[in-house]
């Protein structure tokens, strides 16, 4: 049957505090300390300790034939660094086994590959240092914020060395060819995973919804959909947010208890196996389909494009006021500067001012703020204290 | 199915108007008047209009043989706000004071009577003589008219409502444009205050309560107790209507207040956040149309606080200035401490000016694309009104939401909204 490839994505913003147009030239510090260090400090310990402990067992358990791959973002892993170092060093752990594979990303998990390709390269080796410097290892293989890709970006990343990328799943990207296999970029030097969204979907979404059908879903029951994927060359590519156990889906909705007994359910099938991306690009396979996304893709809302984060009047005058900074930014050339540029570029602060999903429930979950007004006022209020800076120093 | 017969009791009515209360009232009948038979009995009419399949009586023409009932055409509301003459000394268009007039006694002679409502005055120091001769004359109409449900319009109409209900036993439906409570706060709740009093005993005796908005019905059930089960909320609408721009060539931003200057609307909120967006940023003109017993007070602190300059204080416009100050504003800014709906503000929405309001407004529940604070937050009042005059991203968005908000909200929906409140009287 066909490899699973389980990949967990960790990521914590910095937001913003609440800055009104008082302090604009008064006050230089954006950042929401208290709250940050709050919902880290919460999410550490309903996710990331004991989410890390359950994965680092279940490797033991089943001695190395169970492997996982985790993205962790820049902002997130710093924030750990100086708020958690338990949690890095649970990761650390998880990474000498040798099962787990980490990725490469934006440091800022920003949208710089829309907007700046210098940023964007700038960006993703801050990264690869940052997971080298954190957790001692060497990422191979790219994902981008979201999930978000473009045709144009395999040719990005073919000049940085990376031979492979993450992306959504989904007809409008593979045509008839089935999910579950290795693509390759329309360039045809990057090879593409695909996410199995419906199968990802299960668990992160729909697993505590009790007006699902296949609810309360079992560990053997999901095990039993996998192995009907007979490709032994194939790859079934279950992404998603890693807050997904303990945050997003309560410890008391079972999450914890379905996933503990999902690798042995799994690999009943003698023919089962677990893999990395970097597993997966050792397969040889003389031509694999081509995914093809002319525009921006995501794995983010019902389009699966970019509209979330850059549909609105209000986000794309923030996204383009943000990444006109670019020309002084650099030609100061200080670090500080550069990183509060960074963190402003953070994708999150785009999403909170989407109208469109203001009522979704995935996104009223993330948003610290009542309105998307609200989200774009108050960014671009920092972002007139932080012109004031950059004029100044110019 | 035979339409339901409607006993509507209202006080202001096109061309009388000084708030919301005639506009809403006017709508909402011309809307149900699709679904039911509606006679509406009104302290003042005009003879010389009519509305189609609506009976309109005036008690100015009260005793006139065959002169009762007069129908009025249907004219735009706009060409009604045009004839009406708002004389210089109308300083107080509703007074706040009302509640704590003397008690009065009806008047009985229909020269009497058609004198006490012919005056451009709805209201005035005789408004308790107008609301006791209205129970009386309105309760004697009553008993030779036929009908299946009493609907009636704020306190004034009440004490009709209440004594036909007794008279009848009609179902009694009342619909809350606005409070006392609203009108001058707590004090209302004093043992003194007749026109709380007179609420209180209209939704009690009432079937049916209709507020103009959930936060209106909440205001009735924490400040009269009333249960929740009588509230069945219907918004306002607004009619779709031609708007323009006019280009602001002043090289200031405008923002302004429009409504009436009182306790109600919050202008000393409006005076605090001019203050503090002004520090700021001093590109600003806050113009103010309407008038009320905190002018003075409100001139006063403007003085104080050396922004005077910076104020224009336009006193009562008729509707086509209140079109030309609003095809200029950039924001409309209503700080109001306890609103039961806010038409203004759809009006101001409709000439696409984006709008900050208190969230004691009923009006922000169909407004989603509106910024709001609470009223007495100036400092989060003042960096919206700053946001939105300096930062280009927010204008468009919230003013092509808002334009679809607006599409949804129709009087034919508050009528059938009215109509299934009759239905669940069982007429």
């Amino acid at each position: 049957m066909a490899a699973i490839c389980f990949y967990f994505q960790v990521h914590q913003p910095y937001r913003l505090k609440n800055y009104s147009f008082f302090k604009i030239g008064k006050d230089h510090a954006y950042e929401a300390t208290a709250q940050n260090v709050e919902i880290l400090n919460r999410v550490s310990d309903l996710c990331y300790l004991p989410a890390n402990a359950m994965m680092y067992r279940l490797i033991q358990e089943n001695e190395g034939r169970f492997k996982i791959t985790y993205s962790i973002t820049g902002t997130c892993i710093e924030q750990l660094h100086r708020h958690r170092p338990d949690v890095i060093d649970s990761f650390r752990r998880l990474a000498e086994t040798g099962c787990v594979e980490f990725l490469s990303e934006t440091y800022y998990h920003s949208l710089a590959s829309l907007y700046s390709p210098t940023e964007f390269v700038r960006q993703v080796k801050l990264h690869e240092k940052a997971m080298l410097n954190i957790l001692g290892v060497k990422t191979k293989v790219f994902r981008n914020t979201e999930l978000m890709y473009q045709n144009g970006l395999a040719d990005l990343l073919d000049e940085m060395g990376y031979k492979m990328v993450l992306a959504e799943g989904g007809r409008k990207f593979l045509g008839s060819e089935s999910t579950n296999q290795i693509f390759q970029s329309k360039n045809e030097k990057t090879k593409v995973l695909p996410r199995n969204f419906i199968l990802s979907d299960d668990i992160a979404f729909r697993f505590s919804d009790p007006t699902w059908s296949e609810y309360p879903l079992l560990a053997d029951t999901f095990a039993s959909w996998l192995h009907k994927v007979e490709d032994p060359n194939g790859c079934i590519n279950l992404f998603m947010d890693y807050e997904t156990f303990g945050e997003h889906r309560k410890q008391e909705t079972g999450i914890f208890d379905f996933m503990k007994h999902l690798p042995k359910q799994i690999l009943k099938d003698k023919k089962a196996h677990f893999a990395t991306p970097s597993d997966l690009l050792k397969i040889k396979k003389t031509k694999p389909p081509v995914y093809d996304s002319p525009a921006w893709s995501s794995w983010a809302d019902a389009d699966k494009d970019a509209s979330a984060w850059t549909e609105d009047h209000m986000q794309r005058d923030a996204l383009r006021k943000i990444y006109a900074l670019e020309p002084v930014v650099l030609k100061l050339g200080k670090p500080d500067i550069l990183d509060v540029w960074g963190k402003l570029q953070t994708s999150d602060h785009f999403y909170y001012m989407s109208t469109r999903y203001r009522n979704d429930a995935t996104h009223q979950s993330f948003t610290p703020y009542n309105s998307p007004y609200d989200a774009y006022l108050n960014f671009m209020n920092v972002l007139s204290d932080f012109q004031g800076i950059l004029k100044a120093g110019s | 199915m035979a339409r339901t017969k409607v006993l509507m009791l209202g006080w202001e009515f096109p061309p009388v108007l000084t708030g919301g209360l005639g506009t809403a009232c006017y709508g909402l009948v011309k809307a149900l008047s699709k679904y039911a038979d509606v006679q509406l009995i009104i302290p003042q009419a005009d003879r010389n209009q009519t509305l189609e399949n609506v009976r309109i009586k005036g008690l100015n023409y009260y005793g006139i043989t065959g002169e009762q009932s007069i129908e009025l055409p249907e004219v735009p509301l706009e060409e009604y706000a045009k004839v009406t003459k708002v004389p210089a000394e109308f300083s107080n268009p509703y007074p706040v004071g009302i509640g704590f007039a003397k008690e009065a006694k009806a008047l009985v002679s229909p020269e009497a009577i058609r004198a006490l409502y012919s005056t451009s005055e709805p209201y005035g120091p005789n408004i308790m003589q107008k609301v006791a001769t209205y129970a009386e004359v309105v309760s004697r109409m009553a008993l030779e008219m036929d009908f299946d449900v009493i609907h009636a319009h704020d306190w004034i109409t009440y004490p009709a409502a209440v004594k036909i209900k007794e008279m009848t036993g009609k179902p009694l439906v009342v619909h809350v444009h606005s409070l006392e409570t609203d009108r001058v706060g707590e004090k209302a709740k004093g043992d003194w205050n007749k026109v709380y009093e007179v609420e209180f005993k209209g939704m009690s005796k009432a079937d049916r309560v209709i507020p103009v908005s959930r936060y209106t019905q909440d205001c009735a059930m924490a400040h009269y107790n009333i249960p929740e089960e009588k509230f069945y909320p219907v918004h306002n609408a607004i009619d779709p209507a031609e708007t323009f721009r006019i280009p602001n060539n002043s090289g200031e931003k405008l923002v302004l207040f429009l409504g009436r200057v009182t306790f109600q609307k919050g202008p000393e909120f409006m005076v605090e956040t001019a203050w503090k967006l002004l520090q700021v940023y001093p590109n600003v003109l806050f113009f103010v149309a309407g008038v009320g017993d905190m002018m003075d007070e409100l001139k006063k602190k403007v003085l104080e606080r050396k922004i005077d300059h910076k104020f224009v204080f336009a006193g009562f416009l008729s509707k086509s200035n209140v079109k030309k100050v609003l095809a200029q504003a950039d924001v409309y800014f209503m700080p109001s401490v306890s609103e039961p709906f806010g038409l203004s503000a759809l009006e101001a929405a409709q000439f696409d000016v984006p709008c900050v309001i208190s969230k004691q407004s009923g009006v922000a529940e169909v407004l989603p694309n509106a910024l709001n604070a609470d009223f007495w937050d100036t400092e989060s009042f003042a960096n919206y009104i700053y946001g939105l005059l300096n930062y280009e991203g927010i204008r468009e968005d919230m003013i092509s939401k808002t334009r679809k908000d607006i599409a949804q909200l129709t009087w034919d929906d508050s009528a059938r909204d009215v109509m299934e409140v009759y239905e669940s009287l069982g007429v």
